[in-house]
């Protein structure tokens, strides 16, 4: 019944549901609706042909002097039984076309599939003109035509569906304990693709109703029936027009257009239900940021300071806090790694410190200090000239980072002349090479798309890029997540080895702390939106003080006690929308009194550029500003 | 490097990008003999069997049908000759032959005219009103989309939104009364037809401009027809690589939206309309039939409904290969652009 609430609450499709509705009731009331019979014998006289609308006939009378609104409530019949009939006949015969060529594959999918290609390129309109007028003109001969001949947009779109839910794991499972072809279809392949194949019927039922009209207006309509497109025919072909008798034209042609919208609005939103689209993109206009006043921070050594950053995300109607009061420093020439457990927040900081939020997201508070500038104050067109020159990032899982129609040189050389334009692109060019020699590919392959690379290129190549204009600093997001360790172990060196020679800042996403400790001279732990701890990886490694740092650590193996057995921590970090009022690890943490509950702990500095957010460390944070 | 350069061709090399060209022009010709074949079927096996239904004219003379049934070739067998003599002397073969010859044979309702040359001047008449319409309806409609997408969620999206949900509704032969109601009655323009009947014109130009004045309703109506389709889908293919990752990334690197979307974007958004374009070419049929039909502009449309009307099934033949064969033959146009235009397809 989920479903239900959810189709209700989509607009268009109860618009189009009720326009629908609303025909099909005139449909089958018609003889009760109708003021006259269109059916009856009637002998018009002359006066009676093309009448203007008046209390008599409310919407005027046509050529044959009969009453267009009587025409129109009965001529909905023939539109929604054609499109109902037609509809499910292309449904029946799409869809077991569709279903086999899907299921069974091979030659004989093939081939389903190379009669299908075959029917799509036939113009539909054309055939359907041809067969009608060799077979008859007969409201039967017109449903099975359209019926049969639409059967191919149903049949490709079941094959895909089926293609992909044949590989599913139930699907798989299934199949490993032996079960039937049949069986299978049935209970397992036909139920996930059946809701497809209705909302698409509902789109079939407004594109027979269309082919419907369109043969009966160009003659070839069943001659004993009223249908809407032969009241168009006629009333066009007999002089309509040139008698100004709108009447006898406007109305049917609304009908049609009225079924027709009604049935795609509904079929649009059926659909959208089943695949519903995020439809948000990173080119939107970007809400504007609540940077809080402030100044910048007097020691020359900070290149980025971010302070009390808080980042809101739009999910339905209350903004959630994904980020909560953020504050961290990277100096000059430091690399940070920035560790903790998936959905902590830890990209999503990142993201805001460079303004990079994706569409919902929204800077709610804070300041992003930045060689003396606020990151979070400034407008999109004083932030662009620093992006890459002064910070750039790797993206995470760089598979899709780079554009896949442009080649990788190519892209490398655009971010050099965007933002050094006396470069000319040959210069260009010749860097871009060279910094792919740098991550040790040659720079003959400059010239290859990224899908001609493997993974670990990839990764390589969006490194090669984000150091294209030698950046200040470089965030890099899991950027040797997915890769195999020896490639993992190339690309730490090569950004250790490249941060030496440049100078440059660093921030490593990661929840790889081996990684960090051998990268890093400083570590953050992130819990649920918040900094839980801070201090240089001596400190954080040998002395953590959090509860949640030392389950991290005591759940990653070490070297030194290969026997240790590995702790886990029960539970799961928080969601979102229900952070929980006190700290955000009590839930989990085996420590957790009846303070942590209720009580946000605050960070207590525990030294110089180190802290810790947890009432246990209360005790010593007061030593330490005692003595 | 510097030789290579960074306009270094498509990567895969000619060979196979080549024999994807060829495979793809092969299919296309398997294609275009499947439609003459069953072309040829269609109007012999359904009933009421057309060929025949020319000599059943009550009013002629046994000998008189013989004779005709002689010079249409309805006395051989349908296939394969096996009564002796050429295998090949058969009704189909005899339909490829002419056909070879461009002969589609003579039309029964306008005496002893060739179906090929009718063709051929009709389609002249339909290109000329399908391809304006067709490009006018592509630029504004990929232009739209583009700005829809991009301000997504405004005013301005939503009405472009339900604009193309009206268009998609409209049948095209309604909306071409429509406006021929409003532009005769009150624009003084022609009602139909290529050119004023009866005007003698002095120069070119004056003849060239009373065809452009016939020429512009059904354009629109047609442009109108297709454009909401088409920025349909340019919003939603350009929404979804807009929220691609390499957008980020451009994002990042500190370009402008306009360059973003010059570089990055439109071509990739351009794809799913090249395909979109080729699987159309059928509803391009469809609505021409419908706009030549409403503004009687004589195209392969109007002589497809006229064939239809007189049961003249040799034009009606010829001109159901025309348009089967012109739709398979854009088809292949439109693969090839997207080949050119994605340098990952590397695989049918």
């Amino acid at each position: 019944m989920r479903g239900w609430a959810r189709f209700r609450r989509s607009k268009m499709g109860m618009i189009g549901a009720v326009m629908l509705l609303v025909a099909v009731v005139v449909a089958v009331f018609a003889p009760w609706l109708a003021p006259y019979d269109p059916y009856a014998p009637s002998s018009p006289t002359i006066e009676d042909i093309y009448a203007p609308p008046s209390g008599e006939h409310l919407l005027g009378t046509d050529d044959g002097g009969e009453d267009v609104l009587s025409g129109l409530i009965y001529g909905s019949r023939v539109s929604l039984i054609v499109g109902f009939s037609a509809a499910t006949i292309s449904l029946l015969i799409g869809g077991l076309i569709g279903l086999v060529a899907g299921f069974r594959g091979g030659r004989v999918g093939n081939l389903l599939m190379r009669i299908t290609d075959f029917f799509l390129v036939i113009p539909d309109i054309a055939l359907q003109i041809v067969i009608v007028a060799i077979v008859g003109q007969s409201l039967r001969n017109i449903i099975l035509v359209i019926g049969v001949l639409g059967w191919t947009p149903t049949a490709r779109l079941v094959r895909a569906q089926t293609l992909t839910v044949r590989e599913r794991k139930f699907v798989l499972r299934a199949r490993a304990v032996g079960g039937s072809d049949r069986y299978i279809l049935r209970r397992h392949v036909l139920p996930q693709v059946l809701p497809l194949m209705l909302a698409n019927t509902v789109l079939e039922i407004s594109l027979a109703i269309l082919a419907e009209s369109t043969l009966a207006f160009i003659g070839l309509g069943d001659p004993t029936l009223i249908s809407w497109g032969q009241m168009l025919n006629f009333a066009f072909t007999r002089g309509a027009v040139s008698a100004g008798a709108w009447w006898a034209l406007i109305p049917p042609g609304l009908g049609i257009v009225w079924v027709v919208l009604g049935t795609t609005l509904l079929g649009n939103a059926l659909e959208e239900l089943l695949n519903p689209r995020l439809g948000r993109h990173f080119l939107e206009k970007e809400p504007p940021t609540q940077a809080t006043p402030g100044t910048a921070p007097e020691q020359p050594e900070l290149l980025l300071s971010i302070k009390d950053l808080k980042v809101t995300f739009e999910v339905g109607a209350a903004p959630v806090v994904a980020v909560d009061g953020v504050s961290l420093d990277v100096c000059r020439g430091e690399a940070m790694g920035l560790v903790g457990e998936s959905g902590c927040g830890k990209t999503t900081t990142m993201l805001a410190a460079l303004r990079l939020l994706p569409p919902g997201g929204a800077i709610a508070g804070g300041n992003i200090w930045f060689e003396g500038r606020d990151l979070a104050a400034l407008r999109p067109n004083e932030l662009r000239p620093m992006r890459w020159r002064q910070f750039s990032m790797v993206f995470q899982g760089a598979m899709n980072a780079l554009n896949p129609v442009k080649t990788v040189g190519w892209q490398i050389a655009e971010a050099i002349r965007q933002h050094e334009p006396t470069v000319t692109a040959d210069e260009a060019a010749a860097r871009a090479g060279h910094l792919l020699e740098t991550v040790g590919i040659g720079g003959d392959r400059a010239g290859d798309y990224p899908h001609e690379f493997s993974g670990g290129m990839r990764q390589r190549a969006m490194i090669a890029l984000a150091l294209a204009c030698g950046p200040g600093l470089v965030v890099a997001d899991e950027p040797t997540t997915a890769l195999d360790v020896m490639i993992q172990a190339q690309i730490m060196d090569l950004l250790a080895a490249l941060r030496a020679e440049l100078g440059m800042s660093l921030v490593l996403i990661t929840h790889d702390l081996g990684v960090v400790a051998e990268s890093c001279d400083r570590a953050a732990v992130m819990y649920g939106g918040v900094v839980v701890e801070q201090g240089t990886i001596a400190e954080v490694f040998r002395d953590p003080q959090h509860p949640y740092t030392r389950l991290l650590l005591a759940a990653f193996p070490d070297i030194d006690q290969p026997d240790r057995p590995l702790a886990s921590i029960p539970g799961t970090p928080p969601r979102l929308d229900e952070i929980p009022p006190g700290c955000r690890f009590a839930p989990r943490c085996p420590h957790a009194f009846e303070r942590c509950h209720t009580e946000r702990p605050p960070a207590y500095p525990l030294g110089p550029r180190r802290e810790a957010a947890c009432f246990l460390v209360e005790r010593t944070w007061q030593g330490v500003t005692d003595g | 490097m510097r030789g290579r350069g960074l306009r270094a061709p498509p990567p895969i090399s000619l060979m196979t990008r080549g024999s994807l060209f060829l495979r793809k022009i092969i299919w296309a010709l398997i294609t275009i003999f499947v439609v003459i074949t069953f072309n040829f079927f269609l109007f012999r096996v359904l009933p009421g069997d057309p060929a025949k239904a020319g000599v059943k004219d009550p009013r002629l003379s046994p000998q008189a049908v013989a004779a005709l049934q002689q010079r249409f070739g309805l006395d051989k067998p349908v296939l394969f000759n096996t009564q002796g003599g050429n295998l090949f002397d058969s009704q189909y073969f005899r339909y490829l032959g002419a056909l070879a010859q461009g002969d589609l044979g003579t039309s029964y309702a306008y005496k002893s005219r060739p179906v090929t040359s009718m063709l051929g001047r009709a389609l002249v008449n339909t290109l000329w009103l399908v391809l304006p319409a067709q490009i006018l309806a592509i630029v504004l409609g990929v232009l739209l989309g583009l700005v829809a997408a991009w301000r997504r969620g405004t005013k301005l999206d939503v009405s472009a939104l339900i604009f193309a949900l009206f268009t998609w509704a409209l049948p095209t032969f309604f909306l071409g009364i429509l406006l021929l109601f409003v532009g005769s009655r009150y624009l003084g323009l022609p009602t139909g037809g290529r050119i004023t009947i009866g005007a003698d014109y002095a120069s070119f130009w004056a003849t060239a401009g009373d065809v452009l004045r016939h020429l512009l309703l059904p354009t629109l109506t047609f442009a109108l027809v297709l454009l909401g389709e088409y920025m349909l889908i340019m919003r939603s293919s350009v929404v979804e690589v807009f929220s691609e990752d390499y957008i980020l990334t451009a994002k990042a690197k500190g370009l402008t939206t306009f360059q973003i979307i010059r570089r990055h974007a439109f071509r990739n958004a351009m794809l799913p309309i090249v395909t979109l374009i080729a699987l159309n070419l059928g509803f391009t049929v469809s609505g021409a039939i419908q706009v030549e039909t409403v503004f009687s502009w004589p195209g392969l449309g109007k002589l497809t409904v006229d064939a239809v009307a007189q049961r003249d099934y040799p034009l009606l033949q010829g001109a159901f290969l025309m348009l089967a064969v012109s739709v398979v033959v854009a088809n292949l146009v439109a693969e090839l652009v997207y080949l050119r235009l994605d340098p990952r397809v590397t695989e049918v």
